[in-house]
């Protein structure tokens, strides 16, 4: 029997169900590791971005001859830096020849006076010694984190290097993400003959060697950068991403809610992206994650064998590998790098953990 | 869902793929394959009459049926068919029209012991000398020090030495072939030193002469065009057969082949019109022209002729058949050492063998002081010297990097020493000349003056290296008395001859440019360099110098096989090389001039040109002298390269071994080289 | 199946001859021929004259289009002929791969064994205590383990066993006195000598390897049927095992399908500071020197691996779970 209408209580209003993302969001601020590891992440960011303000030889703003300039900008895009500091001469450095050509100039230094692509000379700024190299590039007050063979500071490398070490990973493992995840889902979800030539696409890409690949490329152009490697990592290396998704969608694609979902008339892209494939990206989060940080190591690794972006590059990875020569006595230019490589793989790992947990329903409930 | 499979879909696919495998096979038919091992008749040497000697010619044709194309490979092989024929003529005819002249036949040991000795008895005696911690380059002494009196070599009556010591070497690159007319690394070079028969040398100073060890005369006709070399009658093959004049004669011929591809000795030898052998003894080298690059031509290494007049003509790749594989790993050697052990990437070892120098009963040669020298393939080169630390190897070449960092320690002194020579061998930026950017000398004078040399000397090169003065070595008999003197950076300077130039920063971007057939073109261009520490290094400081003056310099560093690809093609800016030194001055002759094959950055001058051509006819050493001393000081005007640094040979040895020395080439190509080692018995 | 089997042996066939085709048409575009470094060019005294560098080219069949080429050695390896390395002096490529194929299986083998019967336990065990401190514990080591890169653990570990403790060999396979020992001290001696190598050959895996059991598991415990099997009383190692782990196995299959062909595959820098005489070094110096016989012969090697990894993991799915059909 209904109970009459006046004796209903009022109830609050239902709220509007938030959305997927905004639920998953509320989950994962919950897990306190991967708040912490999300913090990480934010703050190398901020570092890659600031780069130059934080470590560099350019002043952030300077008054010369009666006007405001900002060189620092010269980090990003050399032709951000203004003309008049080649026409005056200024060779590149700024601190005396500023002080001699315009005794009314002033200028706001970044923290830390040290360039990443080339050592700083005796006298470069006033009344400091130069960059020691080799074993006596000991870490200093000077040099925070030591400095490399050359001379160039270990500390402003690795503070530039923070960009390259942030974006070579995502970009070379969305690239792979989105292309393996495609082939996969279509490969595993339709079968039949588009299974037979998707596949065998996949297995033509994995039998190319990468390296003919990367040299090949490497050949043709002038300047190689990170990107242009990180693509071609990508590119290569999708087809396990494919076939861990495949395996899934042959898998999953027999199951009731497919069936159901067809049933409702919906069509193939929308059962697949749409409904399948969250349900399969538990396998391929892990390589994604891994990935993301494997890139730094790969990157590091090419940069040894020496198909590395052109130099001078200031990343992690050619730090890293700087080192090798004189492991006992340089162990700075290992254990600084090692170190962010660590953090930044675990920072990774354990976001990829919390956005498994929060974004399946199921891993929500406790496991006992 | 039916779980059988449509059986026409696979009779189709079944269908599509055979007839894939047909086409295959067709093509395989129509194509050729390499051929297999067809038994052919021994080839017959050419008869003394010199006409080309043809082998039946029905070889090549009894190949397989199916293959009808003709491939290279399957071309019969034809001794010496390379050669125009030639009718030499009789030893008599020869005799009497020479006018000989003597040239020296002396031991290699012989003349480094004397000049030992004419120094004067060592400072400090080797133990001491052991003792001493080497700081080249902070203090120059100590590396003397230990040069002379380590380095001394063991008197000739063998006193002290330990005649039953194992020597235990380090090489990068593993022995690819053991056979004398295949050499392509150092590493095949070195082994052949001490397997291979040889009869020419050079000493220290780079001065040819006969080796005492194998000839026992050696003469120049007067007009230069006819060497005659009489070898000594008590050398024989590591199988008992005596080497003569034949073996020398054949594989000359072999060399001359158009069927054989010997990697690197044919170059030199193919400057020689004919080699006859006289007798078992006589050997007469006509050469084609009468130039003074003429003595290196006629050191031709030696195969034994009894065993490969057998089967070269199956397979003139001698790497193939069945039996050459065997001879690959059992050689039949020549020389004073013969190979017992080869295990590939891994090792080999050679063993003294008494047939060198003992003949009938008695001793003839001096004794080779080493029994046994085990060479051990390690790529890594931390981990060979980790492994030479702990004492496993006995010599390793040394990094720079290593030795400023690794090898100061005590640890390293208890068992080790290291030592450094001067080596002639230099670096360079080499500027394409037939670029817009460098076309113009003011701009590569402008390059040159860029360079901040003291960074690259104190920081990158550790202050182990000196400053380059030019293309010949400053201890080079070829270097002009004014030689000139090394540039410094002065970026001033730099920025006026730009100017003048032509290339000035117009559009105001802070980055120079010039207006080129209507188009502005900003100076920006690639330097191409090796993907070693130090090339990169030296590039990147070469970028920062550049950029404080307004052009920019990519630095690529480079595959090997792309960087050379891309010089000899010409398609680079800018690219930074070194060069080894070749024992005779026109050997930088295809550098300089004017399209030869290693004259990468197109330089042309009218007036090198001719230099070079004179050089190469004179004879006299001090007129010579003069000519290159010329061509340095052109070139030095021109600087088609900029000349960086010269770098030295840095070994460290273990504290057993003694007598090792130096030659501008290192120290082991020379004569004694490596015969000078030696470990002293316990009893001294 | 039977159907399914024959038809992907088939199709297989024809990928291969893609694949190679491919290849072959990528390496001969790449810029530089076996012959550009060829020592003759490199002896700063002797510079060979243009007829012989012609000569050297015609003889080895390198002034034939590349797609001719193609067909001639398809022809060959079709025989049985792999051709000869030209770098390397002319050594048949079949010697040159049989040579260091022992070297890499003893180092692949072992690591692949080793990871899978660590990983196994430590992936299950992580799920099990997930979320307590030993497991993060754990977790954090592994990844700390991850992201050290080889050569940084070779020479460490290096410098530990062989300069301070003297316990292992350095470098290479056997030692010098391999031939005198008897059956078991030659057995102990490659023990040895391996150790290392596979030490740093398996460490990084182990992380990767435990990691993906254990997010898989994740999912596969909050499942409807483990709570049935909890609620029954079925004992927790059993669950784990026999009903959770089962289920997991179709990604792992795929991940053992995708690792075949690293078998034989060998790693560069490994290879070289263990002075190891195996693949991954002769593959890399092969596509450096434009060693086109070599690198064609083991991209055969490695493709027919790697087909037949997939084959058999696409074979296993259909034996593991009775959902996967093909048709």
């Amino acid at each position: 029997m209904l109970p009459a209408p006046d004796t209903i209580e009022t109830t609050r209003p239902i709220d509007q169900s938030p959305g997927f993302w905004r639920d998953a969001w509320r989950h994962f601020r919950r897990r306190k590791l991967s708040m912490i590891a999300l913090c990480y992440v934010v703050f190398l960011c901020l570092v890659a971005l600031f780069a130059p303000l934080i470590a560099g030889t350019k002043p952030i703003v300077c008054k010369y001859k009666g006007q405001i300039y900002f060189p620092f900008m010269g980090y990003y895009l050399r032709t951000w830096e203004n003309p008049v500091f080649f026409q005056d001469r200024f060779r590149g450095e700024y601190p005396k020849p500023l002080a001699e050509k315009d005794p009314e100039s002033w200028a706001i230094w970044p923290l830390v006076y040290q360039d990443p692509y080339r050592r700083i000379r005796e006298n470069e700024w006033p009344g400091r010694a130069g960059n020691p190299v080799s074993i006596e590039g000991k870490p200093s007050s000077l040099n925070w984190l030591g400095t490399n063979q050359q001379g160039f500071d270990v500390f402003a490398q690795m503070v530039h290097g923070t960009q390259i070490a942030l974006s070579v990973g995502f970009m070379s493992m969305g690239i792979a993400a989105a292309i393996g995840i495609c082939f996969g889902a279509l490969a595993g979800y339709f079968g039949g003959w588009i299974d037979t030539i998707l596949s065998r696409v996949i297995e033509l890409v994995m039998c190319i060697p990468t390296l003919v690949l990367i040299l090949a490329l490497v050949a043709l152009l002038n300047k190689v950068s990170n990107y242009h490697l990180m693509v071609i990592v990508g590119i290569t290396g999708w087809t396990g991403i494919a076939r861990l998704t495949r395996a899934e969608f042959l898998k999953l694609k027999q199951m009731e809610f497919v069936t159901a979902a067809r049933a409702m008339g919906a069509g193939w892209p929308r059962i697949m992206f749409r409904h399948v494939l969250r349900n399969a990206l538990a396998p391929v989060l892990v390589p994604i994650t891994f990935g993301i940080a494997d890139a730094i190591l790969i990157e590091s690794g090419l940069s040894y064998l020496g198909f590395g972006a052109s130099p001078p590059n200031p990343s992690w990875g050619t730090l890293l590998h700087s080192g090798r020569s004189a492991i006992e006595e340089m162990w700075w230019l290992i254990l600084f790098p090692g170190l962010a490589i660590f953090f930044t793989v675990l920072a990774y790992n354990l976001i990829g953990e919390g956005l498994q947990e929060a974004t399946d329903p199921r891993l929500r409930q406790a496991a006992h | 869902m039916s779980h059988r499979p449509e059986p026409r879909s696979t009779r189709r696919l079944a269908l599509t793929i055979s007839i894939l495998s047909l086409a295959v096979f067709l093509a395989n038919a129509s194509g050729c394959g390499s051929g297999e091992n067809t038994p052919a008749p021994a080839v017959k040497s050419d008869s003394e009459s010199g006409a080309k000697a043809k082998t039946a010619g029905t070889a090549g044709e009894s190949k397989a049926a199916t293959e009808e194309e003709e491939e290279a490979a399957a071309k019969p092989f034809v001794l010496g068919d390379l050669l125009e024929p030639f009718t030499p003529p009789s030893l008599e005819d020869v005799d009497r029209t020479a006018e000989w002249i003597d040239r020296p036949v002396l031991s290699g040991a012989e003349i480094l012991r004397k000049k030992q000795q004419d120094k004067g008895p060592p400072t400090v005696t080797a133990e001491q000398a052991l003792k001493l911690k080497n700081d080249y380059p902070k203090n120059k002494e100590n590396n003397d020090i230990i040069l002379n009196s380590v380095g001394r070599l063991a008197p000739a009556d063998g006193a002290g030495v330990d005649f039953d010591a194992t020597f235990v070497r380090h090489v990068s690159g593993d022995l690819k072939s053991t056979n004398p007319i295949m050499i392509s690394s150092i590493t095949e070079f070195e082994y052949q030193s001490l397997a291979g028969f040889g009869y020419l040398g050079f000493d220290q100073e780079l001065n040819y002469f006969g080796s005492k060890d194998s000839i026992v005369s050696w003469q120049m006709s007067k007009d230069h065009l006819i060497d005659k070399i009489v070898l000594r009658d008590d050398l024989t093959w590591s199988d008992g057969r005596p080497i003569t004049a034949h073996d020398v004669k054949f594989t000359f011929q072999v060399i001359m082949s158009e069927a054989v591809s010997p990697p690197a000795v044919r170059q030199g030898i193919d400057q020689l019109k004919w080699v006859e052998a006289y007798d078992d003894r006589t050997i007469v080298f006509f050469h084609k022209a009468a130039l003074a690059t003429n003595t290196t031509n006629i050191g031709i290494p030696v195969l034994p002729k009894h065993i490969y007049e057998k089967t070269i003509a199956a397979d003139p790749t001698l790497a193939r058949s069945a039996e050459h594989s065997r001879l690959e790993d059992h050689p039949v050697v020549g020389g004073a050492y013969e190979l017992v052990r080869r295990e590939r990437n891994q090792e080999h070892v050679v063993r003294r063998r008494e047939s060198y120098y003992m003949h009938n009963g008695k001793q003839v040669r001096p004794k080779p002081n080493l029994n046994e020298v085990r060479v051990k393939v390690i790529e890594d080169v931390n981990t060979a010297l980790v492994a030479l630390r702990a004492g496993q190897i006995e010599q390793v070449e040394l990094r720079p990097e290593q030795w400023v960092s690794r090898t100061n320690d005590d640890e390293f002194y208890a068992r080790n020493t290291k030592v450094t020579a001067l080596e002639w061998t230099s670096f360079h930026f080499d500027w394409n000349c037939g670029t817009p950017y460098f076309s113009d000398k003011r701009v590569r004078h402008a390059m040159s003056w860029a360079f901040d040399y003291d960074e690259l000397l104190n920081t990158i090169c550790r202050g182990l290296y000196e400053q380059s003065r030019g293309n010949f070595h400053p201890t080079s008999w070829a270097f002009p008395k004014a030689g000139p003197t090394p540039f410094r950076q002065d970026l001033n300077k730099a920025e006026d001859l730009l100017d003048a130039a032509g290339w000035k920063d117009s559009d105001g971007d802070g980055i120079r440019d010039k207006r080129i057939d209507g188009r502005l073109v900003p100076f920006e261009f690639t330097m191409l360099t090796y993907q070693s520490e130090t090339g990169i290094q030296t590039a990147t400081l070469m970028k920062e110098c550049l950029s404080k003056i307004g052009i920019i310099c990519n630095v690529k560093p480079t595959e090997f096989t792309v960087l050379t690809d891309s010089q000899q093609k010409h398609k680079f800016d800018a690219a930074m090389g070194g060069w080894g030194a070749g024992t005779d001055p026109d050997s930088n002759s295809n550098l300089y001039m004017t399209n030869e094959g290693r004259n990468y950055g197109q330089y042309s001058n009218a007036q090198i040109d001719e230099l070079f051509l004179q050089g190469r006819r004179e004879f006299d050493r001090a007129k010579r002298a003069e000519i290159y001393g010329q061509i340095h000081n052109i070139l030095w005007d021109d600087q088609p390269y900029t000349w960086l640094f010269c770098r030295n040979s840095f070994y460290a040895f273990n504290n057993k071994l003694r007598g090792y020395n130096f030659c501008p080439t290192g120290p082991y190509n020379f004569d004694p080289g490596i015969f000078g080692l030696f470990k002293p018995s316990a009893s001294r | 199946m039977v159907h399914y089997l024959i038809r992907r042996l088939l199709l297989g066939i024809f990928t291969l001859l893609l694949i190679t085709f491919v290849v072959y048409a990528l390496i001969r575009h790449m810029p530089g021929t076996p012959l550009t470094t060829d020592p003759a060019m490199m002896n700063p005294s002797r510079m060979p004259s243009p007829e012989d560098i012609e000569r050297r080219a015609k003889l080895y069949g390198l002034d034939k289009p590349w797609h001719i080429a193609y067909f001639i050695w398809l022809g060959n390896t079709l025989q049985g002929d792999l051709g000869n390395s030209i770098p390397k002096n002319n050594a048949p490529v079949t010697r040159l791969i049989a040579e260091r194929v022992p070297a890499t299986l003893m180092l692949s083998v072992t690591s692949l064994l080793l990871t899978y019967l660590l990983s196994i336990p430590i992936g299950l065990w992580a799920t099990v205590k997930s979320g307590s401190f030993a497991e993060r514990v754990v977790s954090t080591a592994l990844y700390m383990l991850y992201s050290m890169p080889a050569f940084v653990a070779a020479l460490y570990l290096q410098l530990l066993f062989y300069s301070r403790l003297g316990w292992l060999p350095l470098f290479g396979m056997r030692s010098d006195n391999y031939e005198t020992l008897s059956a078991s001290a030659q057995l102990w001696d490659l023990f040895k000598h391996a150790l290392l190598p596979v030490i740093c050959f398996t460490y990084g895996s182990l992380a990767y390897y435990s990691r993906f059991i254990y997010a898989n598991m994740q999912e596969t415990v909050r499942q409807d049927y483990v709570r049935t099997a909890r609620a029954k009383g079925v004992p927790p190692a059993r669950v784990i095992w026999h009903h959770a782990f089962r289920n997991t196995l179709i990604p792992l299959v795929t991940l053992m399908g995708l690792t075949l062909p690293s078998l034989l595959g060998g790693a560069v820098i490994l290879e070289q500071i263990f002075s190891w005489p195996g693949m991954g070094r002769l593959y890399f110096e092969a596509i450096g020197q434009r060693d086109y016989e070599t690198i064609m012969g083991l991209t055969l090697m490695f493709s027919i691996l790697t087909l037949g990894g997939q084959l058999l993991a696409d074979v296993l799915y259909a034996i593991v779970d009775p959902r996967v059909t093909y048709n």
